[in-house]
């Protein structure tokens, strides 16, 4: 009874988050444009936004922002990591405060303050106002899962590669790069997502000529959900499982 | 030396470098682009291309889902980037008022006279200094012919009939359900007077129990699927609707409606004044004005363009009313000053429901 009560409860939780999602999925290869009752399969949706140039551009601009920043983001992430653990300096604790209130503080307040900085220095809205959004809404996340991988560290190795004559950057090299490779990978991710799909910093500093994608399925969406935005979360969706699971066997095989 | 460091330089690194500088020549493109910020779904792909293969402009285009997403972002910063953008009535009127607009030069614009005069001079812009009327709709009467007798229903008041308890869709907006008390009321749908809004409140308090929902969002999924069979609802969405389920009609109450129009206007301080002349007199031809309103399924305010389309578009009164009908319309100007009244009595309303 005891593990009957188990399973049905995980089922229950994996429903909740799944159903949702499952109900996207058979939307978009629903055969009507507006009714949300099965009218028959087809592949029309999927065709229509293949079509859609202006669509493929701002999921363009969209994934080269998401590359370029989770990249900037995971590098300083990963120095700003390695110096909290391995220097002592002034206001390190500070520092290290800093980061964590970074991921807290409420998106809309980063955004409306960007948003301000920008106007104050005159960077018009644009690639680059996005691009340095992005990257300071990332190196966050991005140092806080590296270095919590990082604390697992034995310290002795960097002893011992010290007594064979390594300098700092051939320890961080050969050593930290190396072991903290997974993190680093999960933490690429982490920042690749969360620039992916975020809206609220993008309204603010999105300029004129460079729309991203999450704000047109946002504005597409208001008036009226289109089977076409069904097809194109399916479409996201499918690409990042099969990133996940590409890392993960990486991973693996690395191991 | 410098072989040694170009080595180093990996693959991942030449890509981004690539994909920076690629970005960055495409950052400063330059004068033969114009950037227009519209509502979602307004400017087909088909009529951009045909723009920039005729010109050799790249047309730029971020959409908005409201207008008070597109204001908030043009006041956020002055110097916005944006050059086209496409509110609608009331918006033009508090925009003008605000010095947000540019003038627009018509003798830029050849091709002005196609417009249908219908839609020009009208009280949110007297002279059509700042806004070209691009496209057009009317909110009224959405019925399902299937439950619901076609002859039955000739006005606002037949809501009322408590033979539709809980049947009906209402848009989820104050200014359009007021609209609907204020024109049984006798009066007009931008009045401000507090106790012709105090009255035109209770008359929707008794409404209440015919109210099935509040939904400005995905009323064509709800009439398509019958889940509301009798309410509000726009013209445009009606005419698309249709094609899924037949029995839907609409109907232009006796009292009168809501016409919007939606305008082309100039934003203050826009980067490409020449382009965008050009774009507005290419949106104005008659073969463009087809073409956008076959595509988005609203009414095209370009009379010349409404003659070209096929005929079950432009003899469908869903879709293009006689002038005799259209008369009737009334249109949304800026109240601002009566806003927090209407909030008021709709949050009120919205309480009882």
């Amino acid at each position: 009874m005891h593990k009957f009560a188990k399973y049905c409860y995980s089922t229950f939780i994996y429903l909740f988050l799944y159903i949702p999602i499952a109900v996207v999925i058979t939307l978009s290869f629903n055969n009507a444009s507006r009714s949300m009752i099965w009218k028959g399969f087809t592949l029309r949706w999927y065709t229509e936004l293949f079509h859609d140039t202006n669509l493929i551009i701002v999921a363009l601009h969209s994934l080269s922002i998401g590359v370029i920043a989770a990249t900037l983001a995971t590098a300083i992430g990963t120095l700003a990591a390695t110096s909290i653990f391995r220097y002592r300096f002034f206001g390190k604790q500070f520092m290290y405060g800093l980061i964590f209130v970074m991921i807290l503080i409420p998106e809309i307040v980063m955004g409306i303050s960007l948003l301000i900085l920008y106007s104050l220095i005159k960077i018009p809205l644009g690639f680059w106002s996005l691009l340095l959004a992005h990257t300071t809404l990332c190196i966050p996340f991005a140092a806080i899962t590296i270095y919590s991988r990082m604390i697992t560290f034995d310290r002795d190795i960097f002893e011992a590669a010290k007594d064979l004559g390594a300098t700092d950057f051939t320890i961080f090299r050969k050593i930290i790069v190396p072991l903290l490779f997974p993190a680093i990978v999960a933490g690429w991710l982490l920042s690749f997502t969360l620039s992916l799909d975020d809206v609220i910093t993008s309204y603010f500093v999105a300029g004129p000529a460079f729309e991203v994608l999450p704000l047109r399925i946002y504005s597409m969406v208001r008036l009226g959900i289109k089977p076409e935005i069904n097809a194109l979360c399916t479409i996201l969706l499918l690409a990042t499982l099969m990133m996940v699971l590409l890392a993960q066997s990486f991973l693996r095989k690395k191991q | 030396m410098q072989k040694k460091i170009i080595n180093k330089i990996n693959g991942l690194q030449k890509t981004i470098i690539i994909i920076c500088c690629f970005l960055t020549i495409q950052a400063f493109a330059g004068n033969r682009e114009i950037n227009v910020y519209a509502w979602s779904g307004y400017l087909p792909n088909e009529v951009l291309q045909k723009f920039t293969k005729e010109t050799g402009i790249t047309v730029n285009l971020s959409e908005y889902d409201s207008n008070e997403t597109m204001y908030a972002k043009l006041k956020a910063v002055e110097q916005a980037g944006y050059d086209l953008v496409i509110p609608s009535s009331y918006f033009v009127s508090r925009m003008i008022a605000q010095n947000m607009l540019h003038k627009i030069d018509k003798s830029k614009l050849p091709n002005f006279k196609n417009l249908n005069p219908l839609f020009l001079n009208r009280a949110f812009d007297t002279t059509n200094e700042y806004s070209i009327p691009y496209l057009w709709g009317t909110g009224g009467i959405v019925i399902n012919s299937k439950y619901i007798k076609e002859k039955d229903i000739t006005s606002w008041q037949d809501l009322w009939n408590i033979k539709y308890k809980n049947q009906l869709l209402m848009m989820s907006d104050p200014r359009d359900v007021f609209g609907v008390a204020l024109l049984i009321l006798g009066y007009s749908i931008n009045d401000t007077n507090p106790q012709h809004l105090e009255t035109a409140y209770q008359k929707l308090r008794a409404l209440l129990p015919n109210i099935k929902i509040f939904n400005s969002d995905a009323e064509q999924t709800i009439y398509i699927d019958e889940d509301a069979i009798i309410g509000m609802g726009w013209n445009g969405d009606v005419y698309i609707s249709q094609q899924e389920n037949p029995a839907l009609k609409y109907i232009y109450p006796k009292e009168g409606f809501i016409l919007w129009i939606d305008s082309l206007v100039i934003a203050k301080n826009a980067p490409h004044l020449e382009n965008t002349h050009k774009f507005i007199n290419f949106l104005l031809r008659p073969d463009i004005a087809k073409l956008i309103s076959e595509t988005t399924a609203y009414s095209t305010a370009n009379l010349e363009g409404m003659k070209l389309l096929p005929e079950k578009m432009r003899n469908n009164p869903v879709f293009n009313p006689n002038p005799e009908i259209l008369k009737r319309g009334q249109v949304q100007v800026d109240i601002s000053g009566a806003i927090p009244l209407y909030e008021k009595y709709w949050e009120l309303l919205k309480l009882g429901a």
